[in-house]
């Protein structure tokens, strides 16, 4: 491989692009393929295998040939209400993941560059902050703020947008408490239900580590569901 | 479908490149079996046989790392390799769980 080709996929994956690397491996050829572009010539008669297996977001050798796909996928997004103490844990444990994490938390002690360097930040009302981002249904949000000002807009959002896992930090009675609101603001009960509440799977620990580890297992594991 | 690795080995690939290492990229291309590690997984080699990564959950590297080396000696640029448990070398190489894989080795130059 060309170091040239290296840098070209390691600004692909920075921009969070979607593409896939083509390698003969009979020849050592390899270029970098993207939906809706010019196939290089050649592997030109490749070019239905190829597109399926990007379609299908697959890695493997075409049958009966020396082709090898390796697809680069785009992150998930991950919102997260609440500039807290447990999601500086979630950011540990989710920097070797592939998410793209936005915070939001329109409280500005909590919200503060020194508590998150280098992250994306949004010291914004959830309502305002959803704007600045594009989510979709295979978008994720876990809100910790128990506070509803904060969480509910967010909630409602992520259910609205039909993200794949909406969780919520929260006692089993705070939890009844929410599902009540959204009822009233109308949505259905099955809309309600999907939502992990309270948040995380059972590990028995209450700590802020503890914690933000149960709930990225969670999220991890619905991932693979959805 | 959605996953949610994301291989951090070409990053450390390009930073050892820059520091001057002659670096081997080693993939995995196909697996049979129940081979460890997933098609598309990675590992990195450099001429002084540190490396970083991983193809199977330990029981290959040694041997492919062996043969990184020799790429980076020699002239070639790439190379294809299977891995497969056999009683001669079941002692030296080969996956424990039983799978067999097919990895791809190439020089970054």
């Amino acid at each position: 491989m060309k170091k040239q080709l290296l840098e070209q996929i390691l600004i692909k994956k920075k921009h969070k692009e979607e593409f896939a690397l083509i390698t003969n491996i009979l020849t050592g050829e390899s270029f970098i393929f993207e939906k809706n572009k010019n196939i290089e010539k050649n592997f030109e008669k490749y070019s239905d295998e190829i597109n399926n297996y990007f379609n299908n977001k697959q890695n493997g050798i075409i049958e009966n040939t020396d082709i090898f796909i390796d697809t680069y996928l785009r992150p998930i997004k991950v919102i997260i209400v609440g500039a807290v103490h447990i999601t500086q844990y979630l950011l540990d444990y989710a920097k070797d993941l592939n998410f793209e994490i936005f915070i939001i938390d329109p409280r500005g002690y909590f919200a503060s560059e020194k508590r998150f360097p280098n992250m994306n930040i949004i010291n914004k009302w959830p309502i305002e902050a959803f704007e600045e981002i594009k989510t979709d249904s295979s978008s994720a949000l876990i809100a910790l703020t128990h506070d509803p000002k904060i969480d509910d807009p967010a909630l409602k959002q992520a259910l609205k947008n039909k993200f794949f896992y909406i969780g919520a930090l929260g006692s089993k009675t705070t939890h009844l408490n929410r599902c009540k609101r959204l009822k009233e603001a109308g949505f259905k009960e099955e809309e309600i239900n999907s939502i992990h509440g309270p948040i995380g799977i059972k590990l028995g620990g209450k700590s802020a580590p503890e914690i933000a580890l149960s709930i990225i297992a969670q999220l991890v594991s619905e991932t693979y569901k959805s | 479908m959605k996953k949610t690795i994301d291989e951090k080995i070409l990053d450390e690939a390009n930073s050892w490149i820059k520091a001057n290492h002659k670096v081997a990229l080693v993939t995995v291309i196909k697996t049979w079996g129940s081979s460890p590690r997933q098609v598309g997984s990675k590992m990195i080699v450099n001429e002084k046989g540190d490396f970083s990564g991983s193809v199977s959950g330990g029981c290959v590297e040694s041997s492919v790392i062996e043969e990184s080396l020799q790429l980076i000696k020699g002239n070639m640029q790439f190379k294809k390799m299977e891995l497969k448990v056999s009683n001669e070398n079941a002692w030296e190489v080969g996956l424990a769980c039983g799978g067999e894989i097919t990895i791809y080795l190439e020089i970054i130059n």
